[in-house]
């Protein structure tokens, strides 16, 4: 005859189960890191050639033109590198072959691209870019996020007195508190030329990763309503 | 009845997630589920009475 | 009053909230300039630029959390066990070396702020990656510190007594340090990189760190109230079950918008919805204990550390839990992530989660030190706790109203560009939102003071109650 139990008192029965779910939930954290890592792993100029999109593309891109167009297949706004080309299933992609000049040049080759956002990523880090601005959202929220920064169209309206909104860029990022556009001025961090261009490579690398439509509406909106200041 | 995979790169992953909810209970399925044999498995062996009260 | 004799390890414990407690102070100065900042831009402008006070804000909070942690650990650990902590030598050496090299790290961040774009930066002024800056050669440092601290854990309950609370403390403090090997490495890979600083930042505070209050949060039950061993070791198995189940995947929420593959926007939003759910149970568990043994006449023995704790459940229910998943779902997050609103969540969060429960273990210490066996609220220690929380409480309201407009006006209105950005920093919404939070951090920072003062003299301010006056007159 069976006493009467309780399990659901049982310490040893709570115990067993902590094991086994923190013991699961590990391996499917693992099992999906893997998976994800292989997705994030940087692209390649085989994959431009081939015209493979990447999540994360090959610094090549700083050769291409970018934009960010709404993809009817995917739902949401993705990076279009080099033009645009329709999907097979429908929806646009990136063409790969519109060119654009970055720093008078449009013809980087892989090591050289990726020598530059070497430094711009080591750059970022070294200035602290993170505890005032956020980069694909995370940071501080003392200044604007830089996801999308090279698209900015702020940027578009200096780019003609620098010839080109990558020397504004660079320009701004040299001597921030003389191009301040805004009473919280960014501080002179002695970003030397050389960093600057790195830096500048670095956010037109970083504006062509794939956020999954992440900022929404970007750069879509202009002059809206916002009258009651 | 399967919706297509949309995302960049298709995994295993990816078309678990049939729209809404599908991959996460999936997933809350595979961790709590095993939670009823072990309930038994405790429940035949406290019967038993070969646990040490702890 | 009649003075107690410690063990070795506790008198350990005690250096450890010692300097937790000043860094703590540096914590809400370097708060305090930071928001300063946010409505005088120019306010120490090329001194201490807003960058290096932010990153002393959050590097001071989380090295004081863990210092604080340790200690905390250093305290029961032979209480628990029963023996003095094996290895207390190397410990109290690993205690030195650990504070001299915070001592360098942030005289380094003071003076010298930044460095160029090298390797050599990296090494040896700021790694730049929020939350652990710290440069590679004190990460190596902080990792051959914490596995003297391990050793201590370990060898001790190997030869003393192993309760339960021993053993998920154990479990958790190891992979506790061994997440933050993830983040020990440099890429150029932006998104890869946020990727490993994801799994120790929210592997740490939404998973390992909770787990550990959970742990120490049923030591100080079991010491202020003298709840049944059994039935909180229970409740702690529940909460390391729930907490590790939905805290492990829910690291999902951190990789909507990093360049991560899709599916992570259903792990994220589910389990990281379910977050809540073992925080409720600390919350239930705690007022359960306090409404039983109320019911039986006894009295609790440590009454600000009760307090504490109760404002630990209670903040860490309401921070964590409501503030994180009122904008946890991608749906919410697309345009909220990136705003005042972590910072509104992250404000609450981690004072309620972490900063109540480390003041109460701080009171728990206060009380063996003093050898008192009870210790009563003093006036200080009321004012500490109540201005403390409702400022920090209101403060996370002001922040909140500060995000609902950078929300509305920067993402929804302007499609998140510069202009759109300043746009919702200039709107009047915004600004008083951020008003309010400085003088709120005033009040934290005032409350800071009787809290020190209190840490320090509650022993000799015990109030007397009638009873006890008129029996001495007696």
């Amino acid at each position: 005859m069976a006493q009467k139990v309780s399990v659901w008192t049982s310490n040893r029965f709570w115990r067993r189960s902590a094991t086994w779910i923190t013991g699961v939930a590990s391996v499917l954290l693992i099992l999906l890191t893997f998976d994800s890592m292989a997705q994030m792993k940087m692209g390649t100029a085989e994959d431009i050639a081939k015209k493979i999109d990447k999540r994360i593309p090959s610094p090549l891109v700083i050769n291409y033109t970018i934009e960010y167009k709404l993809d009817p297949y995917r739902g949401h706004e993705i990076p279009i590198i080099g033009g645009e080309m329709q999907r097979k299933e429908g929806g646009i992609k990136s063409a790969y072959e519109k060119k654009e000049k970055f720093f008078g040049r449009d013809d980087y080759t892989e090591e050289e691209a990726r020598a530059l956002i070497h430094k711009g990523k080591l750059t970022i880090q070294a200035k602290n870019c993170m505890d005032c601005h956020t980069l694909l959202g995370n940071g501080a929220y003392y200044a604007p996020d830089l996801t999308k920064a090279w698209l900015d169209p702020t940027w578009e309206t200096l780019a003609p007195a620098f010839n080109g909104k990558e020397y504004a860029m660079a320009a701004f990022l040299q001597d921030p508190p003389k191009m301040a556009m805004h009473e919280r001025k960014m501080p002179n961090l002695g970003i030397t030329e050389e960093e600057a261009k790195a830096v500048v490579a670095y956010l037109k690398f970083m504006s062509a990763i794939d956020t999954n439509g992440f900022p929404r509406n970007f750069g879509k909106i202009k002059g809206a309503v916002d009258a009651r200041k | 009845m399967f919706e297509p995979c949309r995302d960049v790169v298709c995994s295993f992953w990816s078309y678990l997630n049939q729209g809404p909810m599908t991959l996460t209970i999936f997933l809350h399925t595979l961790i709590v589920l095993p939670m009823i044999w072990i309930y038994f498995d405790e429940k035949k062996r406290l019967e038993r009475g070969d646990i040490p009260n702890e | 009053m009649q003075g107690n004799k410690l063990y070795q390890s506790q008198e350990l414990a005690i250096k450890y909230f010692t300097v937790a407690i000043i860094l703590f102070g540096a914590q809400l100065l370097f708060g305090l300039v930071a928001a300063i900042q946010y409505l005088y831009p120019d306010f120490l402008f090329n001194t201490l630029d807003f960058s290096i006070a932010r990153m002393l804000h959050i590097n001071a909070l989380v090295v004081w959390l863990l210092y604080a942690m340790i200690g905390a650990v250093y305290w029961l650990l032979p209480d628990e066990a029963g023996i003095e902590v094996v290895g207390i030598k190397l410990a109290n050496i690993a205690f030195y070396i650990l504070t001299a090299a915070v001592a360098v790290v942030v005289l380094v961040y003071l003076f010298v702020q930044v460095g160029p774009g090298k390797e050599s930066t990296i090494w040896f002024i700021t790694e730049g990656r929020e939350y652990i800056e710290a440069p590679r050669w004190a990460d190596i440092g902080i990792v051959a510190v914490v596995l003297v601290f391990l050793y201590n854990v370990y060898a001790t309950v190997m030869r003393g007594r192993q309760t339960g609370i021993l053993t998920v403390l154990m479990a958790d403090l190891i992979a506790l340090a061994g997440l933050y090997l993830a983040g020990m490495f440099y890429t150029d890979n932006i998104a890869v990189d946020q990727y490993w600083w994801w799994w120790v930042v929210h592997l740490w505070v939404e998973a390992t760190w909770e787990v550990y209050v959970a742990a120490v949060g049923g030591y100080i039950l079991i010491k202020t109230l003298n709840a049944n061993r059994k039935v909180v070791e229970m409740w702690l198995w529940i909460e390391v079950a729930m907490m590790f189940g939905s805290g492990i995947l829910g690291l999902g929420h951190h990789y909507f918008w990093i360049g991560t593959p899709e599916y992570w926007w259903e792990i994220g939003a589910l389990f990281s919805a379910l977050e809540p759910v073992p925080l409720i149970g600390l919350f239930v568990h705690v007022l359960y204990d306090w409404g039983k043994e109320r019911g039986k006449g006894n009295e609790i023995k440590n009454v600000p550390a009760f307090a504490w704790l109760t404002v630990e459940t209670f903040g860490n229910f309401l921070g964590a839990g409501v503030w994180g998943f009122m904008h946890t779902l991608p749906q919410i997050n697309l345009y909220t992530h990136g705003t005042q609103w972590p910072a509104a969540h992250g404000h609450l969060a981690f004072y309620g989660a972490y900063v109540a429960i480390m003041i109460s273990a701080m009171y728990i210490a206060v009380q063996g030190k003093a050898g008192l066996e009870r210790l009563k609220m003093t006036k200080a220690g009321w004012w500490a706790i109540s201005l403390i929380s409702v400022g920090v409480l209101l403060m996370t309201v002001s922040l909140t109203v500060a995000a609902y407009t950078q929300t509305m006006v920067e993402r929804g209105m302007h499609g998140a560009t510069w202009e759109g950005y300043f746009a919702a920093q200039s709107n009047m919404w915004f600004l008083q939102g951020i008003g309010w939070r400085l003088v709120t951090g005033l009040a934290v920072i005032v409350g800071y003071g009787f809290l020190v003062y209190d840490l320090i003299t509650c022993p000799k301010h015990q109030p007397v109650e009638e009873g006890e006056t008129a029996a001495a007159a007696a």
